[in-house]
Order: C-alpha cells, then sequence, then structure tokens
C-alpha cells in the first residue's frame, strides 16, 4: 500500500471495529507476528496496571500511565533491532519493555530498587539501560530530542545501519528542542525516528491551545523532512509507518516525523485531577468506542486467529508473569545511603570522597 | 634534520595551542569530532580550528546550524553513542541556549543511570572580558557550572597548560566546559614541546613562589596576578600565586600548603562577585584554613553588574585593584 505523508486523516490500516481499512497483506507480517504485537499491547496494560496501584498503595512516589498508548509504543518499537538506540519521554514504558527492559526491572524503577537497571536514580519513568540502548528519559520536556539526533549523526559517522527513535509528546513540540532537532537531523540527513505521541493533552492544555496547525505531522514539512500523521490507536497502522521510516533510515534516506494521534486514559500522572479539564464523556468515548487492544482483537477474531478461550488463557499467562516479575522487584533491596556519592563522575573527586567520609560518619558505617 | 625539527620547541599562542591539541587527538582517535558554529570553512571566528576541515574532512568538523541547543544535545547524544565530541561554542555568552541540555542532561545523565552511560564531551568557548566586547561577548559564567555536579570546568591562563589540559579534557571520561580566556588568546606564548601530552585535571601550579602573601586566580587573571606580584615585589612583599587551571574539582592541597605558607588570601575573578566562583574559595578557607589565616581572605573582582562596554576598564579588576585587596589583608 503506497503510504503518504501529511494527509488531512489519519493513515489507517483498521477501521475501528477491527475491519481492515488498508492492505494489510503488504506488511508481511505473518499470523505469529500479528499473535505477538497483541500479546505485546495486552502485557505493556498489565504492566502498567500494576505500576499505577503501587502509587494508590503508597509504595511509589509518581506514576504516569501510557494505557491507551499501546498501539503507538508496540507498534513503533517493534520495528526496531537489537543496536537501535531508544531516547523516550515519561510515557515511553511500552517500547522500553518491547525493547527488552524487563518487567521486574520496571518495577524495581517504580519502587526505587537495585534490581533496576539506574538503581532509583530518577523518580518514576526515568529508567534506562546500556545494554539496550535505552537512554534514561529525562523529566525536562523536550530535552532528549537533541540528543537523538546526536546518536544518529555518531551512528551514521560509524556507517552502520542502526537508527534512533525518540518519543515525546504533543506538548513537548512547543519547546525549541523539538524544532532544533527536526532541523538538525534534515540538514544532516540523520537516521532518526521523531516519534511524537499525540495524545491530545499536555497535562490540561488541549492541542488546539498548543498549536496553531491542524497536525504536528506538518510541522515536518518546514523542515524538509516527510510527516506522516497516522492512526495511533491502530498498531498495523503505527507498524507500517514506523516500519517505513525505520527502512527509510536505515537505506540512508534521513528523518522522519511520525504524528501517532492517541489518547491516554489515566489522569496526565498520578499526580493529576483530570476530571477538571477532560469533557465529559470523551474518556468513554476513547475507551469503548476506539480501544487499542480491542480494535487489534476484534481483527485478530476476524482473521479467526483469536478467540474467547485464547484470550482467557492469554489473560491468565501475563496476570502470572506479571506477578512473577513484580515479585522479583519487591525483593529486590534498596540501594545503600552511601551509593549516593558515585557516579558523579568516572572516579569520586577528592570532595566527594571527603563528603562521602562525612555521610559514612553520620551513618555509622564505612 | 628532521630529528632537529621535531626537538626545537615552538612558541605557540593560546589559540595555536588549542588548535594544536585538536589535531593531534583528531589524528590519535577517531572517536573525536568537532561541532559548532563556522568552525569549517571559516575555521571558527577565533581561527581556532583553521584548517581542520581540510585535514579531517565534514564528518569530523561539523559546521552546525546556529542553534546552541543543538550543538550541546548533539554532542551529548554522539558522546553516549561512544564518540569524544568537542562542541564549540562561538562565545560562552551563547552557551545559556544549551544551558538545559548541558546541566540537566550532560551533567546528569552518568550519576542518573548509575554510571551505566557516560558523556565524554567537551565544550570549548571563548570566555572574560577585555575584548571590547560587551555585555555578551564578555562574561564570565563559571559559577553556574561549577556548582552543577558532573561536569568538570577548565580554565588555563597560557598556552602550554591549554594544549595539555584540553587534551585530558578530551581523554576525560566527564563533560568538561572549557573556558578559553579569549583576552590573552594571542597575548601570550608559550614554548610548546611537540606532539601530545597530557596537563592533568584537578591539579593547581604554582606560577610565583612567595612567602608572603597568597593570590589565588585562572584563566586570563593569572597573568594580571603576575603583574601585581612584581608591584608589590617594589614595596617588598613576596607574592605566591596559584593558577587553579581546573575550578571543578579544585586543589584543595595546593591551596592549604600555601595558604598554611603566607598565611593571606587575595582571590582574584573577573566574574561578579556575589555568588562567584572565589567565594567557594573563600568559604573552604573558612572551614579548613582559620588558623593560618593572619587576615581576612579577600575577594577582588568585577563587579554586581552586567558586563558593560564604554565602561569596561572601570569594570575589569586591575593592578590597582589587586594590590588594595593585598595591602588591606596584609595591613589588617
Ligand atoms: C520543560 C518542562 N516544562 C514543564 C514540565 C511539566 N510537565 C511535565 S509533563 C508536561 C506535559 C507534557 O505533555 P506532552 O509532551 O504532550 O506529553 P504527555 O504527558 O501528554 O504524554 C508538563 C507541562 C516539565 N516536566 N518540563
Amino acid at each position: 500500500m503506497d503510504i503518504k505523508p501529511f494527509t488531512d486523516t489519519p493513515i489507517k490500516f483498521l477501521e475501528y471495529d477491527g475491519k481492515p481499512a488498508g492492505d494489510i497483506g503488504s506488511l508481511g507480517l505473518t499470523n505469529e507476528q500479528l499473535l505477538v504485537m497483541y500479546r505485546w499491547m495486552v502485557f505493556v496494560r498489565a504492566v502498567d496496571d500494576r505500576g499505577y496501584i503501587l502509587v494508590r498503595q503508597g509504595r511509589a512516589g509518581f506514576y504516569a500511565q501510557v494505557a491507551g498508548q499501546e498501539a503507538s509504543q508496540v507498534g513503533s518499537a517493534l520495528v526496531l533491532t537489537k543496536n537501535d538506540w531508544i531516547y523516550g519521554d515519561h510515557r515511553s514504558q511500552g517500547s522500553q519493555l518491547v525493547k527488552g527492559l524487563k518487567a521486574a526491572q520496571w518495577f524495581a524503577h517504580v519502587l526505587g530498587r537495585t534490581l533496576d537497571p539506574t538503581q532509583g536514580r530518577m523518580m518514576p519513568h526515568g529508567s534506562g539501560s546500556a545494554d539496550l540502548h535505552i537512554v534514561p528519559p529525562s523529566s525536562t520536556v523536550g530535552n532528549k530530542i537533541t540528543e537523538a539526533v546526536g546518536t544518529a549523526m555518531a551512528q551514521r559517522y560509524r556507517k552502520t545501519k542502526d537508527l534512533t527513535i525518540t518519543y515525546f509528546g504533543d506538548g513537548a513540540t512547543s519547546e525549541g528542542d523539538f524544532h532544533v532537532g527536526l532541523n538538525f537531523a534534515a540538514v544532516y540527513g540523520s537516521p532518526v525516528i521523531f516519534f511524537c505521541q499525540n495524545n491530545q493533552y499536555a497535562i490540561s492544555v488541549k492541542l488546539e491551545e498548543q498549536t496553531h496547525t491542524k497536525t504536528i505531522a506538518e510541522k515536518a514539512r518546514a523542515y524538509g523532512m516527510d510527516g506522516y500523521f497516522v492512526d495511533g490507536n491502530d498498531i498495523l497502522a503505527v507498524y507500517a509507518v514506523s516500519k517505513l521510516a525505520a527502512d527509510k533510515a536505515r537505506a540512508g534516506n534521513g528523518p522522519t516525523l511520525i504524528e501517532a494521534y492517541t489518547y491516554r486514559y489515566g489522569p496526565h500522572s498520578s499526580a493529576d485531577d483530570d476530571t477538571r479539564y477532560r469533557p465529559k464523556g470523551e474518556l468513554e468515548m476513547w475507551r469503548t468506542q476506539r480501544d487499542p487492544v480491542t480494535r487489534f482483537r476484534a481483527f485478530l477474531v476476524g482473521k479467526k486467529l483469536w478467540d474467547d478461550a485464547k484470550e482467557q488463557k492469554l489473560l491468565e499467562e501475563v496476570k502470572a508473569e506479571v506477578a512473577d516479575e513484580f515479585a522479583k522487584a519487591e525483593v529486590s533491596t534498596p540501594p545503600e545511603p552511601l551509593t549516593v556519592l558515585d557516579h558523579v563522575y568516572a572516579k569520586r573527586t577528592p570532595h566527594l570522597d571527603a563528603e562521602r567520609a562525612e555521610l559514612a560518619a553520620e551513618l555509622g558505617v564505612s | 634534520m628532521a630529528t632537529v625539527q621535531a626537538e626545537k620547541k615552538q612558541a605557540f599562542t593560546m589559540v595555536q595551542a588549542i588548535r594544536s591539541a585538536l589535531i593531534d587527538e583528531m589524528t590519535r582517535d577517531d572517536n573525536v569530532v568537532t561541532l559548532g558554529e563556522d568552525i569549517g570553512i571559516r575555521g571558527g571566528v577565533f581561527l581556532v580550528t583553521e584548517g581542520l576541515i581540510d585535514m579531517f574532512g565534514k564528518e569530523r568538523v561539523i559546521d552546525t546550524p546556529l542553534a546552541e541547543l543543538g550543538i550541546i544535545g548533539a554532542a551529548i547524544g554522539m558522546a553516549l553513542y561512544g564518540l569524544r565530541p568537542v562542541a564549540e561554542i562561538q562565545f560562552i555568552d551563547f552557551l545559556y541556549p544549551g544551558f538545559d541540555m548541558f546541566v540537566s542532561e550532560a551533567a546528569k545523565l552518568r550519576y542518573r543511570s548509575a554510571g551505566q552511560f557516560k558523556v565524554p564531551m567537551v565544550v570549548r568557548s571563548p570566555y572574560g572580558g577585555g575584548v571590547r566586547g560587551g555585555s555578551y561577548h564578555s562574561q564570565s559564567p563559571e559559577a553556574y557550572y561549577v556548582s552543577t555536579p558532573g561536569i568538570k570546568v577548565v580554565a588555563p591562563s597560557n598556552p602550554y597548560d591549554a594544549k595539555g589540559l584540553l587534551i585530558s579534557s578530551i581523554r576525560d571520561d566527564d563533560p568538561v566546559l572549557f573556558m578559553e580566556p579569549k583576552k590573552i588568546y594571542r597575548t601570550v606564548k608559550s614554548e610548546l614541546p611537540e606532539g601530545a601530552y597530557e596537563v592533568p585535571l584537578g591539579k593547581a601550579s604554582i606560577v610565583r613562589e612567595g612567602k608572603h602573601v597568597t593570590v589565588i586566580a585562572y584563566g586570563a587573571m593569572v597573568p594580571l596576578a603576575q603583574e601585581g606580584a612584581v608591584q608589590m615585589e617594589k614595596e617588598g612583599v613576596e607574592v605566591e600565586i596559584i593558577d587553579l587551571r581546573t575550578l571543578q574539582p579544585y586543589d584543595t592541597d595546593a591551596i592549604l600548603t600555601s595558604v598554611a605558607k603566607t598565611g593571606h588570601a587575595v582571590l582574584l575573578q573577573e566574574a561578579p562577585r556575589i555568588g562567584g566562583y572565589m567565594g567557594e574559595i573563600a568559604a573552604f578557607l573558612a572551614e579548613n584554613a582559620i588558623e593560618h589565616l593572619e587576615g581576612p581572605v579577600v575577594r577582588v573582582t568585577g563587579w554586581d553588574t552586567p558586563f558593560p562596554y564604554a565602561l569596561e576598564k572601570a569594570y575589569m579588576p586591575n593592578v590597582e585593584r589587586l594590590m588594595r585587596g593585598i595591602k588591606k589583608t596584609l595591613n589588617f
């Protein structure tokens, strides 16, 4: 299927009820791959539900759910290979899991335990893994975007076929980082995918108040690159557009902006009260009529690849796996207090050594 | 003939010394790349990168669009990937558009990732007054950066140190802000040996020995301190000068040893006084050297104003101001 940039309506491969809307065969996906996609979405949602409960239980300080955006996260991350790099934001845990971060590591991150590769240094949503080339997200909205371009420039310099993807929200497109990042990448033809999860809100600010353009994708035009406006709740469409962008990057044909039009189910974060700004009925409409998981399940059922029994079995499996992973995180220990002074620099400076001695005395340890 | 030339030391300006450090490191290690505005065919506005694009190509001498946010951000992304980028910011006053990237990201990624990621990058940038550059081509913003854990801050005072410190900075595994005192870019010359050498980070140097008072300085204030010392000598005062060279982490031993000997400390910087770098050194002395001090710790600094154009001379610390400071502590 010919996938076009700068469309007025989102690119779709599935109708809202799961009926095919495009040439799905052209994606070359096997039945097995389709089922893997589905399992990932179910898994990401289950992990996210478990993570959010931790705040309710008072065991974590913060959580930002990705629920509702599973197709955007999973569909795009599935085109990545081992050596590709990810720079995400605070709503990127789905792509991190697909890239290989263990759910146990994610839960440990939320709990602030040592099983977290980043040792609980950041509040939740700052995890990452050097082995998996997942750079820890920042809290400062937008500021991973130019870093991602730098990594892509380095990948190009090293003549690899690898790419870098960076995830950010619609709000982030108002930051200078977005514009500078797109411009740099276009000038250098860097192998980077700018993946905007447009969930239509930046905390309470609606898209119309964020930007005067109709789409975010069209901003790519100003930088001389293609921008694709895709239905972010249609995993096949997200996959198709991401694959196209990835192939283009690997072939040395430069960057792409993708706008995945989606919706978040939770409040902005556990610290937000979304009833103050969401119109009545909007959330219900998205949940019941546009849900990415339900939509894809309906497609699989239509293809006779799925049924109630399989669904039941999968839910049980995922539930057990999440419980297992959570148990591993729970038994992991919190970091030792003295490590607070480590990793500021490659080696502790004399000042940090002195401060460490001071803290050791305070703690009565050595 | 060739060996004779190789052994012959040559006199280099600071600009030439820094350029020579870049050439040596880029020749040695192809992870070293440099990026910035006008650094390619123009050779940088101060000609530090003159000719480098012909030697190393545009893949390694990267002219960037005019966006410091992008220069610092891209350098971080390259460094995370394993390169050793040296970013040139045309004037340090224009690092502010990239400030967030530098202090929120470059400085914190190692810590935030619990040591999994490192950011071995250098930001080189001319700083300081005395060149009729007005408010935005003259500032000394080191205080912002030294108070951000995770960044190292270096400020050489002569061509020899500039080359050795830059090489150490490039080889260092942490982000370094390399502040180049543009006032003395071409006024001071040093003999440089052939080839690469390191001057270690975190180590001060005693550029003049004396027993009555210690003057602590860095960058373009070091030559001023030397002038002041010559004047004071005529009055029978022997000034010891410490050139800090690295501001973060700084050399506490050198400071303590000298002040224990002289009993007096004068702290010289061209940045404004309040919240300035020398406030840290003053506090360090108050905490650790009180038993040696025979007079007040005195700061000699620029005024607490934005940097002026027409009144630059009135702003900049000068020999008279320094001598007044020295006498203030000696006559206590
Ligand atoms: C530079 C900056 N400004 C403000 C904030 C506070 N903040 C955190 S997330 C957010 C909204 C982000 O919206 P968007 O980029 O659309 O992502 P979403 O949360 O919708 O996924 C704001 C204002 C911040 N973290 N960083």
